[in-house]
């Protein structure tokens, strides 16, 4: 997990906007000094709301736009050309291919570009077919094709030349929950063939499961990288505690300013922070109560993100 | 391999677009209708034939090369269907290529259809075909291949609808050049005399790739007055090409 495959310093990306028929021109910061590590064999997510700056972060890993500031490097080497994309399979955000071609003759194409030669082209392109699920409408045009299949041919297209690193972005955004499950299972599949894969996304859940690390992107600036379990223990972690007590004392319990839940004499109160549950102990031990679980609750990454994304 | 894949795939693209299939039967519709009104003049129906077939084909490349060509790249640059190629392994200048040939071929397939229809009609009416033609055809290919680069040219950083524009205004201007050229020379001291100088410099002068008058009339050309033409438009594609490889190299692919 030491190599480093991808690595961005002090990274930034203003765009000029003209507006009122190029009287007025705006300036854009899309990317704010970005210093972002991702090893080999690892799957990152970059996480962030609209506008935070993942899909320009992308095209700059890809050449498609070039830096303002700042420097890229892709397995090791300044990314000054177009050789390490040789390793690089990229599905741009709800990819747009070419109608007029069959969904094959476009793997074909873009097999010629990496110089495949006809015999791998061809293996390769059945094989891909298949793991994509489209072997029935390979041979039309893609502009009959649905959303879904053609993001299901992008990422055909992104693994033709057996990358080592996968660039993704929202990957699934328009695919169905049948085909986010498939796609899931694809690249843990791919993480399991020791590839590195990158996404940007803003479906924490599925993110969630299956991120090794994740970067939160807001406003053009990396705020938080880790790993989720790191991330999240980082923070003040709710405590749920739930004890028994006598039906007399259960009118004091409005003492204790937190979410609380009664039943019977059963009380639940969720704390906040760990630092709150030492008194809490306390307290029910002075109204002669029973202590039935302490449990420390997980904070979702959607908590996580919701926090970092509105400080 | 890779500027090859890239002509080819532009080579699938124009020859399934409907536009380019209606140009070119409207376009060898019209030559072949040249049958009839060349029979409405009399004792001139194989210069009919020849003047209107040589013009027709001029105009309809024209309008294939503008409207294509423009397309070509607008079309990449605002559905975003660039990204997919721009992100691989290949470089922008070889995109550039091998765009301007693939739509080279189409153009240059359209041009031996309509000289079929040309020859073939003029087959038909007077029983032989005049060979001597083929010059002007030629240059009548050579000046659709510069319009096409210029369209290219300012289709990759400017919207279509002005590249059109303009690409019309540099066809317009260069077959206007030699009365631009006497205007400047009669009139020396009028205003705005420098930046008509300057149109007149930039702008090529397409009147040198037109031969058409010359082959129908069977006028005397000056001396290598094709390969002169050759040469100039040649010389012209190759500029606009680096020109635009450089603009295209450069540009956010945003």
């Amino acid at each position: 997990m030491n190599n480093l495959i991808i690595k961005t310093e002090g990274l930034a990306k203003v765009f000029k906007e003209t507006t009122y028929g190029g009287l007025k021109q705006k300036t854009i910061v899309a990317l704010d000094n970005l210093h972002c590590e991702v090893f080999q064999g690892e799957v990152f997510a970059f996480l962030g709301p609209n506008g935070a700056g993942k899909t320009t972060t992308i095209k700059l890993l890809t050449r498609l736009i070039f830096p303002t500031r700042g420097r890229v490097w892709l397995f090791g080497k300044e990314n000054v050309d177009h050789t390490a994309m040789k390793k690089v399979g990229y599905l741009p955000e709800q990819p747009n291919l070419y109608g007029y071609l069959t969904g094959k003759e476009f793997l074909n194409f873009i097999a010629q570009i990496f110089g495949l030669d006809k015999q791998v082209r061809r293996k390769r392109i059945d094989v891909l077919i298949e793991r994509v699920g489209l072997s029935e409408r390979v041979m039309h045009l893609i502009r009959n094709y649905s959303r879904g299949m053609v993001q299901r041919l992008g990422l055909a297209q992104a693994l033709i030349n057996d990358p080592s690193l996968l660039i993704l972005d929202e990957p699934m955004a328009s695919l169905d929950p049948v085909g986010r499950k498939d796609f899931r299972d694809l690249i843990l599949e791919l993480k399991n063939q020791g590839k590195t894969i990158f996404f940007s996304s803003h479906i924490l859940s599925d993110a969630e499961m299956i991120a090794d690390r994740i970067g939160i992107l807001n406003r053009g600036k990396l705020v938080s990288v880790g790993k989720l379990d790191d991330l999240s223990h980082s923070q003040t972690q709710p405590v749920e505690v739930t004890f028994i007590v006598d039906s007399s004392q259960i009118s004091q319990i409005d003492l204790v300013k937190e979410n609380v839940i009664v039943q019977g004499n059963r009380v639940l109160v969720r704390l906040d922070d760990k630092e709150a549950l030492s008194s809490l102990l306390r307290q029910i031990d002075k109204w002669g109560g029973r202590l039935e679980s302490i449990i420390p609750q997980r904070k979702s990454l959607e908590d996580y993100f919701m926090t970092e994304v509105r400080k | 391999m890779r500027i090859w894949a890239v002509a080819l795939n532009t080579f699938k693209e124009t020859i399934r677009n409907r536009v380019l299939i209606n140009i070119l039967i409207f376009a060898i519709g019209l030559i072949l209708l040249t049958l009839i009104i060349g029979d409405w003049s009399i004792y001139q129906q194989a210069k009919v034939i020849k003047d209107f077939g040589l013009s027709a084909m001029s105009i309809f490349g024209l309008l294939i090369a503008i409207f294509i060509g423009i397309r070509l790249m607008v079309q990449e640059l605002e559905q975003k269907t660039i990204y997919v190629i721009a992100s691989k392994p290949i470089n922008r200048w070889e995109i550039i290529l091998g765009k301007v040939l693939g739509l080279s071929i189409t153009l240059m397939i359209n041009i031996v259809f309509m000289s079929i229809a040309l020859w073939g009609t003029e087959l038909i009416q007077e029983g032989q075909i005049d060979l001597g033609l083929a010059p002007a055809i030629l240059l009548i290919t050579v000046e659709i291949l510069l319009i096409v680069c210029f369209a290219i040219f300012f289709s990759s950083f400017i919207s279509s609808t002005l590249s059109a524009i303009f690409t019309i205004v540099v066809f317009t201007i260069g077959h206007l050049s030699g009365f631009l050229r006497d205007y400047i020379e009669i009139y020396p001291d009028k205003g705005f005399h420098w930046l008509l100088k300057g149109i007149y410099y930039i702008v090529p002068n397409l009147e040198i790739l037109n031969l058409k008058m010359a082959v129908v009339e069977h006028l005397e050309q000056p001396p290598h007055a094709v390969l002169f033409g050759l040469l100039y438009g040649m010389g012209y594609i190759l500029l606009l090409l680096l020109l635009t490889i450089i603009i295209f190299s450069k540009r956010d692919l945003k």
